[in-house]
């Protein structure tokens, strides 16, 4: 039964209940009144019987005492005639006979002693009921002189009264009907008027949480607060905003009410009359606060949106910076399983990310790892302290790596480690130049120390130089002294060549500097050996670029520098092949490169981290002297630029418009790149 | 659980609250009757005995109060039975003695000259409640009613009177009058109290309402109606010379014996008891004594002055005794 009433519509209950109350009160009401109303009319019928049958012992002690029985029947009979409930009447003597009566057929014999005054000779009321009717039957003592002299009775027919009685409740229970039904009408259209409201405010409800954060209809404004002020604030919030309240700003412009007040300090607005036109009952207030519900919700849900945005831009920030790194990247959480990885990191592991997340670390095996990662990342997590390492490890297909392990603790909001970042990143680079750096911090102490050596020892050996000329005039040329003095002179200038060469390469010689044009540079050197070069079958190809770059630099240097670069390249081919010079102008950079790819016999791998090193040479013991490359080393970087070998050289250099000869090697490329003004050499 | 059944409970007895009053209704003792069971009632008869009335000066209930206690001493003491009539004007006293009806009247003088010429015979007689055994009218008027300072200025006013039959209430304040050269023509009105019974009441009432100017009662009457007025009001103009009080007299042809031992009871009826002190003083007296006809001769005198006066008055229209209503034509 509670069920079926807590499940019945609200309308239905509040209609159910205003009726039930309505009924309730009007049964209730009608009972009670209709109670009331015949208890006063039996007591007033009693009360008005009482004075009948007091008024006729009053007024017939006279004649009884004269005995004057017509006057005593006059005046029963009379009493029949002023009042129709008057059912009978009559007087007995102080002896108990019947003195006069209102009866026409005979005395009732019962009735004489059916009531009769008390003992006291008080009155006495009874009810006589005769099976057919029921009588209030009154006795009143008729005195005189204080005795009593006899009995009035008087009886009043209670059906008379009963059916005043009746037609009372008849009328009261109409009355109450008519109301009864009047008040379900009201109470009907009450009851609608209220559900329709809050159905409204239900499906208003409804929409919000649809998302449709419209403004309620059901809540319009009546009157406008400019309107009312005539305000002409047009800064204000409010102002010409029909859809909110004013109170419902936190900040408005007027100075009436609500100045500095929040917009939830209502007490103020209580005497506003924008207040008092536009505000309502507790649903129209519920509806208003629904508006500010909505509004509020519109608002943050746009901030949430706008947050939602940001977020989601940062994570595909993060995502592409995570992914993109070329380091390896891994999350692992405080249990060893692997949280989030980038694709580096898969791909060093050769396996796919989803492969990897959600495995421990052990199960993935990875070069970098050890037999005791696990332990180490638990001591990380625990200790909270980082762990960073350079591993070298060999790849399968023989090259070394350097990577710099480096595994961080991750923590909470509680700084509590909850997990691993770890990051490998390949530092063979790295490693490399940072051996580059120490060789060429020995090259630069090596190269002052010759410099210093040559220095001292240019003066004597000039002086040899020169007294061997002198002392070859002193012999015949067929002498044996001639032929060892024409020796000692050749190893001095040779050795005078050396010394020249090493302060070169110390950069102790000055080198004067002027605007000259790259390509010419080559050129020259080019008519110089191509006739030469011709001879031993090795054509030069040079592709230029023609846009005539001008660099700032030593032209004699830079010819010896291609001097250098060329002997090497015939030197490397020997027979047959071909020298391939080209040039090209980067604008952007503000350099100009020249690549001098042969086909010759190239660089062992081993070798060519060396070739720039003074003295070193593959050449025979006599053959050279191992300082022309540390020597083209030392102008090209007196000039600003850098020089550097590949071998083999790339085929696009070597063969660009080549034909391939029988001894086609795997060819050596030099690179040299110069910065086209004078602010690079700096 | 329990909450909802309590508060079901007292809904319940909420919407019971009404059927419950149904029992608070005020109801009498039924007494089952047969109405179809009837007789005829006969007429009531008295037994015989013998009748007394009391001259109805007053209602029937104070003659009755008055009386009755003196009657119901009477029977006890005379051993006889006794019963009170109550005539309800001086002539049906008159004719109740004439036809035999009263055997025992109690009256005042005048009446009793009248009743003597019937053939009524004196036996006793009253002392007053002061003692004396006479008593005296009295001429009263408003006491605010200024243009009544002494008896000549009654002369053109109008006069209640308490009946023409009346001693203290009118013949003996008109013998006054003519005793002071005032006639009854000389009153703009003469007026007699509409009976029955009650007259004395009413003549001092009307004076006192200002209906009329001057009222005669007997005296003592003022006594009657102190409850009624305030006696304040009223002002005792004159008051007439004393005549022989009330009388009993037995009507014509009653046994001697019996009445010789009524009034025996009566004579033997002293202040000094207490009971019997009570029924004197019921009956406005405070003793009887013996009375012989010619006590009553000074009253005989005085009516036929007033006879006389009537005769001679130009106002042909005074009525002989009794008289109803005097009107002055001017």
């Amino acid at each position: 039964m509670l069920n079926r009433i807590s499940t019945m519509r609200f309308r239905t209950k509040l209609n159910a209940g205003m009726s039930l109350i309505i009924i309730s009160l009007s049964l209730i009401l009608a009972v009670l009144v209709t109670h009331i109303a015949a208890n006063s009319l039996v007591h007033e019928t009693k009360r008005r019987g009482q004075v009948l049958a007091d008024n006729i012992a009053l007024r017939t002690t006279s004649s009884m005492l004269s005995g004057d029985l017509l006057q005593m029947k006059e005046m029963v009979d009379e009493l029949r005639t002023v009042d129709k409930d008057v059912a009978y009447a009559f007087l007995i003597n102080s002896n108990n006979q019947i003195l006069a009566h209102t009866f026409t057929n005979g005395f009732p014999v019962d009735l004489k002693y059916a009531n009769g005054i008390t003992t006291t000779d008080q009155p006495s009321i009874k009810l006589v009921d005769t099976g057919s009717d029921k009588f209030y039957d009154f006795a009143v003592p008729v005195k005189a002189g204080g005795h009593v002299i006899g009995q009035a009775r008087l009886g009043l027919s209670r059906s008379q009264v009963q059916s005043v009685v009746n037609g009372l409740i008849l009328t009261i229970s109409i009355v109450t009907g008519i109301t009864l039904l009047i008040s379900v009408a009201i109470s009907t259209q009450f009851a609608h008027k209220i559900t329709h409201r809050l159905g409204m405010l239900g499906k208003y409800a409804e929409s919000i949480v649809r998302g449709e954060l419209k403004l309620n209809q059901t809540s319009g404004l009546n009157r406008n607060c400019w309107e009312v002020y005539k305000c002409e604030q047009t800064e204000c919030p409010a102002y010409g905003n029909t859809d909110r309240r004013c109170w419902q700003f936190g900040e408005t412009l007027c100075t009436n009410y609500c100045s500095n007040k929040s917009a939830r300090d209502l007490d103020n607005c209580e005497e506003c009359p924008v207040f008092a036109r536009n505000s309502g009952d507790e649903i129209h207030e519920l509806a208003e606060t629904f508006d500010v519900m909505s509004l509020s919700l519109r608002g943050h849900i746009a901030e949430l949106e706008e947050a939602k945005n940001d977020l989601t831009q940062q994570q595909e920030i993060l995502r592409t910076i995570f992914e993109s790194s070329p380091d390896q990247l891994s999350l692992i959480d405080k249990e060893g399983t692997y949280v989030s990885v980038n694709q580096a990191f898969a791909s060093f592991v050769k396996k796919t990310k989803e492969e990897i997340v959600g495995k421990k670390e052990y199960e993935i095996p990875s070069l970098l790892n050890t037999a005791d990662t696990l332990q180490e990342t638990k001591q990380i997590i625990s200790s909270g302290t980082p762990v960073n390492r350079e591993v070298r490890i060999v790849l399968e297909d023989g090259s070394r790596k350097w990577f710099n392990v480096l595994k961080v603790p991750v923590h909470d909001e509680h700084k509590q480690s909850i997990g691993v970042l770890g990051t490998a990143r390949d530092i063979t680079n790295v490693k490399d130049y940072q051996n580059q750096l120490i060789h060429s911090q020995k090259l630069e102490s090596i190269g002052k120390l010759a410099g210093g050596v040559a220095h001292e020892i240019n003066t004597p050996l000039g002086i040899i130089l020169g007294y061997s000329q002198l002392l070859q005039e002193d012999f015949d040329k067929e002498e044996q002294v001639h032929k060892d003095l024409v020796v000692v002179e050749k190893q001095a200038k040779f050795c005078r060549k050396i010394v020249a060469d090493l302060l070169d390469f110390s950069h102790q010689t000055k080198s004067q500097k002027k605007e000259m044009c790259f390509n010419n540079s080559i050129m020259e050197v080019v008519q110089l050996v191509r006739h030469a070069f011709k001879l031993d079958n090795v054509e030069i190809i040079p592709n230029l670029d023609d846009r005539l770059p001008i660099i700032y630099g030593n032209p004699e240097q830079l010819k010896q520098v291609w001097m250098n670069l060329m002997s090497n390249a015939i030197e490397a081919i020997g027979h047959n092949g071909v020298i391939n010079i080209h040039t090209k102008l980067d604008i952007n950079k503000g350099t100009i490169s020249a690549w001098f790819t042969d086909s010759g016999t190239g660089i062992a791998t081993n070798d060519i981290d060396s070739i720039f090193d003074p003295f070193f040479s593959t050449k025979p013991v006599g053959k050279g002297t191992g300082l022309g490359l540390s020597v083209s080393f030392g102008i090209i970087q007196d000039h600003g630029g850098q020089i550097s070998a590949i071998s083999p050289a790339p085929k696009s250099l070597l063969e660009d418009g080549a034909t391939r000869t029988e001894n086609w090697g795997p060819g050596t490329s030099f690179q040299v790149v110069l910065p086209l003004d004078e602010i690079g050499y700096e | 659980m329990k909450h909802h059944t309590f508060r079901a409970f007292f809904l319940v007895l909420l919407l019971c609250f009404p059927l419950l009053l149904q029992g608070c209704g005020e109801e009498v003792p039924v007494v089952k009757v047969d109405f179809s069971k009837r007789e005829s009632i006969k007429v009531p008869v008295p037994e015989p005995a013998i009748t007394y009335a009391y001259l109805p000066q007053y209602s029937h209930e104070i003659s009755y109060a008055r009386h009755n206690p003196l009657i119901q001493y009477l029977a006890k003491e005379t051993g006889l039975p006794m019963r009170q009539v109550f005539p309800d004007t001086f002539e049906e006293h008159i004719r109740m003695v004439e036809r035999g009806e009263i055997d025992i009247s109690f009256s005042n003088p005048v009446v009793y000259v009248k009743l003597a010429q019937l053939g009524s015979t004196a036996f006793a007689r009253i002392k007053e409640p002061d003692g004396r055994p006479a008593f005296r009218g009295q001429i009263i008027v408003h006491a605010q009613n200024k243009a009544i300072q002494k008896l000549e200025d009654v002369i053109g006013k109008r006069w209640i009177a308490v009946d023409p039959y009346s001693a203290g209430g009118y013949l003996y304040a008109l013998g006054y009058f003519l005793d002071h050269g005032i006639h009854a023509h000389n009153f703009r009105e003469i007026a007699f109290a509409p009976g029955p019974g009650g007259k004395q009441e009413k003549a001092a009432l009307a004076v006192y309402a200002g209906k009329y100017d001057v009222a005669s009662v007997r005296e003592g009457a003022l006594d009657t109606v102190k409850d009624k007025i305030n006696l304040q009001h009223i002002r005792v103009l004159a008051v007439t010379p004393e005549y022989p009080g009330w009388v009993y007299s037995a009507r014509k042809g009653m046994n001697k014996e019996i009445v010789s031992k009524i009034a025996d009871a009566m004579f033997k009826l002293s202040m000094k008891d207490s009971s019997q002190a009570a029924i004197l003083s019921n009956a406005r007296t405070s003793g009887i004594i013996p009375a012989t006809d010619t006590d009553y001769d000074a009253v005989r005198t005085l009516i036929h002055k007033i006879e006389a006066d009537r005769v001679t008055s130009s106002l042909p229209k005074v009525p002989s005794l009794p008289v109803q209503q005097v009107t002055n034509a001017e």
